[in-house]
């Protein structure tokens, strides 16, 4: 039954663009996937680990850059005489780039950052994302600052001289986003069911008693902020791919809050409350575009966001669960994977249980 | 719980209510696809520009529209911001099928929304944007009417020397309009002979300009070239009257709004110098003046801020243009837009717009060559200089 | 010689300000556990409420200025009692939360209601500039200046004399046990926030007339305050203090003599740094609130 409904939600999305004919419904969410795959990110941090890092869109622009710039090429003045030339590479390069590049930098956040718990933790990791954007928009020998890095090139794969495809359009780029989606959300599947998993939830839970059975505090969190900060890296390069063109506003504040909002909105520290939350606000922009000016959308989601935390405190995904729980019995597992798309139902109804302890 | 049910619902009801709106009614207006920036820290502007596109709509549509049809503009807010301007991009294009589109206002956006023309083959005219890129870069659906700042310094210079610049200095904001203004004038002041002293950049939300201006203070020069919007203007005046920096000002760029400025700044604004692109305040000196002298006796009417003027015109002439376009295409289709607009010939509010070829052979965008004004604040009134 | 002086004039003119929205932020957090996303917004409403007496309602300036700080109060005191008071005891996270939600509603709110064009307050102090040899400073900056110091002031007197600072004190050292003595927790935490949202609102009004209003300004103001506080030690208003003034110097002379482009970086260049090697801030330790 469980897999049955896996498959078919698979079936469901891999289908989407067969009958979706009105290309702009893809564009919304080839957007909304992106942004998904960077709330999932977070989620590992925020919903696994219990902390609240406020910077995570350095990340996602760390692996926008370094993709954009690889695939770009660039050249730096090192001294008078010598400039480090460094040639145009592959996309998938520039990808893999940005997936190594962020997750470095996920590690050295790391290492400084989680000595500190708690508003400064918060407040380290708000700073790291800004300093990351004043580099990026002053750094104009690498990254030309606010003229941005436009003309970036969109993915092409191929077998040199036989056959070649070109990411131009909506639908391959759904695909590959669909694709990146399905892996990260198995990836994170997979490492929180690991040891490393366990240990993150039970430093989230009670963190003394967790490093009293010897699990290493430190090193947890920093694999989880390296997992973390690639894969937001990867959503980066998506991005930077898929816009062709980057500026530092992409280190705004604002894009951590949207992540955040859809964490949380969802359900954090679930499987499946990223990918909701991200629906929810990857389309609920564009929906409200027709109806309701910016200010009042951004009024609206600000109000969301409380009443959410108020009312919700635990998001949609683990309400709708208990609530399937209370209605039909056991088997929560079954109302997650049937309430939102994504497979892998036995994960997800063991860490709502995990959710259902800690409320 | 309750709320979130009753939002998605309603959400839902509204994407459904309006996608059958969507498709009403489309066979008979000729939609022209605007994107400005109406929210975020650009708004005011992008405002003014929407105000003007919208004078330019009830003018055409007041004078029997173009080949009969009347003329829709359909205005997206891209939020200030470049991800949000390639959304506005495709949702014009491909959800409300216009066949030409105005915009970006900023560089930034311009250059995000320019991938999507080349995508879909949707001919765009820019208004305000002032990067040398957007022009140069190979893009064959662009045509600006907006001058590059390398040819706003070029104009400049031609009567550089009726100001007796020995060294100037530079404070801009810290974007590609502040940045591209400060190296294309420098080059031209150097190759005037003239020296530069320090080049100052700004944050656009910055509002203690101080540390800036005490370096440029110091740095001993006669002439500050300042580029950025009206907002930062008043606080570069207000606060280099402060430190008594006995520079001359001069405002690069056309949005420094001199009523604004006069307003805002007082004593302060006394003896600056603005680069404008319209003078609202002699259209009779205009090139063609009952153009300017219609627009702006248009725009008080309907009792926007006069201040605005120098920013709105740019929408109007963007209308004017693409509507001659379209004219000239005989149908609304986008190839035959982008061709027909090799052609036009506009009596613009800024003056006869036409389009020159630049970039690269084969994809060339297109250039109107702008006039630029000069104006300053003489006695808490704006006059020629 | 002449500019570093003038940059260090300019600092000190500034850092009065800086410390009065660090104050307020740390008083906050040091007795409420909250991170307050708000402030900067506090900060907006401030200037915006100068605005609306002294330009749309012509009242006299001065007297608007104590309008400002006393509506930001109200507004303090609002938010804490809608928002904060039914969450008492839920994790700093939650409250984090709920603080940036009503963040991005209160700034949207004000872009409806005052729109994205920039407004200037007009004041009465002369335009001519006070000229010290080779230094000049503005009346308006010494006025601003002047009073930021009396706030200060007021607010140490007020945590240090007073019954009602009497009670902060003790709750922020310890909450039960000042529960247990007979404070009223309750009340103590609506004051703390209404105080601390009412330094803020002054720092926007006092700021609003040099600077020019539009709805976004509160978010440089909200980071700066965060790296003022977290330099001097969350919690402690001499470091708030103290804070204030450094930030201002620092930043000020990181753009006259490094970069302009950076001024904004250095704050949180600080901040990095002074975590790895000191994580509890500079100022940190006994000297919390007192």
């Amino acid at each position: 039954m469980n897999r049955w409904a896996t498959w078919l939600w698979l079936a469901f999305l891999f289908s989407i663009p067969v009958w979706m004919t009105n290309q702009y419904y893809l564009y919304i969410l080839i957007n909304a996937g992106i942004f998904i795959i960077a709330a999932m990110s977070l989620n590992l941090l925020l919903g696994y680990t219990g902390q609240l890092s406020l910077g995570h869109v350095a990340f996602f622009g760390i692996g926008a850059y370094a993709s954009a710039l690889v695939s770009l090429g660039f050249d730096l003045e090192i001294t008078d005489s010598y400039t480090f030339v460094f040639a145009p590479r592959p996309v998938w390069v520039g990808l893999l780039a940005g997936i190594l590049v962020a997750g470095f930098f996920g590690w050295l956040v790391g290492r400084i950052s989680f000595k500190i718990r708690g508003a400064y933790f918060v407040i380290v990791t708000i700073s790291f994302a800004e300093v990351v954007r004043l580099v990026a928009l002053n750094w104009i020998d690498l990254t030309e600052g606010p003229m941005a890095l436009n003309n970036i090139p969109p993915l092409t794969l191929g077998i040199p001289g036989l056959w070649e495809l070109t990411f131009w359009r909506k639908v391959p780029n759904y695909y590959l986003v669909l694709v990146t989606c399905i892996l990260s959300y198995v990836v994170i599947a997979r490492l929180v069911r690991s040891r490393l998993g366990r240990a993150m939830i039970a430093l989230r839970e009670n963190e003394p008693l967790a490093a009293s059975v010897g699990i290493d505090v430190t090193r947890s969190l920093v694999l989880a902020a390296v997992v973390s900060a690639a894969m937001a890296g990867a959503a980066g390069g998506l991005y930077t791919h898929t816009i062709r063109i980057i500026d530092p506003d992409v280190f705004l504040f604002i894009y951590t809050v949207t992540m955040v909002i859809m964490v949380i909105t969802g359900g954090k520290g679930t499987l499946a409350g990223p990918i909701v939350g991200g629906l929810i606000f990857g389309i609920l922009p564009e929906v409200l575009r027709e109806v309701a000016s910016p200010e009042v959308q951004w009024v609206m989601y600000g109000l969301i966001m409380i009443a959410i935390v108020f009312f919700l405190p635990d998001g949609i995904v683990p309400a709708l669960a208990s609530w399937w729980r209370d209605r039909f019995g056991a088997g929560g597992g079954g109302a997650e994977s049937q309430s939102e798309p994504g497979p892998g139902p036995e994960a997800s109804g063991t860490v709502t249980d995990t959710m259902g302890e800690r409320a | 719980m309750k709320t979130l049910i009753k939002s998605t619902g309603f959400a839902l009801a509204a994407a459904a209510a309006l996608g059958l709106s969507g498709t009403a009614g489309a066979s008979e207006a000729i939609k022209i696809g605007v994107t400005q920036p109406l929210t975020g820290p650009v708004a005011a502007s992008g405002n003014y520009v929407v105000q003007g596109a919208k004078i330019a709509e009830s003018f055409l549509n007041e004078s029997g529209g173009i080949l009969g049809h009347k003329v829709e503009l359909i205005v997206e807010d891209n939020k200030s911001n470049p991800k949000e301007a390639v959304a506005t991009a495709e949702k014009l294009i491909v959800r409300d099928k216009v066949p030409v589109l105005m915009g970006a206002w900023s560089s930034t956006y311009t250059l995000a929304v320019m991938p999507k023309l080349i995508e879909y083959g949707v001919p765009m005219v820019v208004e305000t944007s002032s990067s040398g890129k957007i022009t140069t870069s190979g893009n064959p659906w662009i045509f600006r009417i907006s001058p590059t700042s390398a040819m706003e310094a070029k104009s400049f210079g031609t009567k550089v020397d009726q100001f007796g610049i020995k060294k100037a200095d530079f404070l801009v904001v810290n974007n590609d309009w502040g940045r591209g203004a400060a190296s294309a004038f420098s080059a031209m002041l150097k190759s005037k002979g003239i020296s530069v002293g320090v080049v100052e950049t700004m944050d656009a939300k910055a509002q203690d300009l101080s540390a800036q201006l005490a370096k440029i203070k110091a740095s001993g020069g006669d002439t500050l070239f300042v580029t950025t919007g009206v907002e930062q203007i008043t606080l570069v005046l207000k606060q280099a009257k402060e430190q008594r920096v006995t520079h001359r000002v001069i405002t690069t760029g056309g949005s420094s709004s001199p009523d604004q400025l006069i307003a805002q700044a007082g004593a302060a604004a006394e003896g600056s110098y603005h680069l404008l692109f319209f003078a609202p305040w002699f259209p009779e000196a205009a090139p063609n003046p009952d153009v300017a002298k219609k627009f702006v006796d248009e725009w008080n009417k309907r009792g926007h801020n006069f201040a605005g003027l120098t920013e709105g015109f740019r929408g109007h002439d963007g209308i004017m243009t693409i509507a001659a376009g379209i004219e000239a295409a005989g149908k609304a289709e986008p190839d035959a837009i982008r061709q027909a607009l090799w052609g036009v010939k506009v009596d613009g509010v800024n003056g006869d717009i036409s389009f020159i070829k630049q970039g690269p052979a084969g994809k060339e965008s297109g250039q109107n060559v702008p006039n630029v004004y000069i104006v300053t604040i003489k006695d808490g009134k704006v006059a020629l200089p | 010689m002449d500019r570093f002086l003038q940059h260090l004039l300019n600092a000190l003119m500034l850092g009065g300000t800086y410390a009065l929205l660090g104050i307020g932020l740390t008083m906050i957090f040091g007795i409420m556990r909250v991170v307050n996303f708000t402030h900067g917004e506090l900060y907006t409403f401030g200037a915006y409420m100068v605005f609306f007496f002294a330009m749309t309602l012509s009242t006299n300036f001065f007297l608007a200025l104590v309008f400002a700080m006393v509506l930001g109060v109200a507004l303090g005191a609002a938010i804490e009692f809608v928002l904060l008071r039914p969450l008492r005891g839920a994790s700093i996270d939650t409250t984090m939360l709920i603080m940036i939600g009503a963040w991005i509603a209160l700034q949207n709110s004000e872009q409806l209601v005052w729109t994205g064009v920039a407004k200037s307050v007009i004041h009465p102090f002369p335009a001519e500039p006070v000229v010290l040899g080779p230094l000049s400073v503005s009346w308006i900056r010494i006025f601003v200046f002047c009073v930021a110091i009396l706030l200060i002031v007021g607010a140490h007197l007020l945590i240090h004399r007073t019954r009602l600072g009497k009670a902060m004190r003790s709750t922020f050292q310890d909450r039960e046990t000042a529960a247990l003595m007979g404070v009223n927790i309750n009340a103590i935490q609506t004051a703390t926030f209404a105080l601390g949202s009412g330094l803020a609102a002054a720092a926007g009004a006092l700021l609003g007339p040099v600077f020019v209003l539009v709805p976004s300004m509160g978010d440089m103001a909200a980071l700066k305050s965060f790296a003022i506080v977290i330099l001097g030690g969350l919690g402690s208003f001499k470091g708030a203090t103290l804070g204030g003034f450094m930030l201002a110097l620092v930043e000020e002379m990181g753009a006259g003599y490094i970069s302009s482009g950076y001024r904004d970086a250095m704050g949180f260049l600080i901040i990095i740094v002074v975590l790895i090697f000191r994580p509890t801030g500079l100022f940190a330790r006994a000297e919390r609130i007192g």
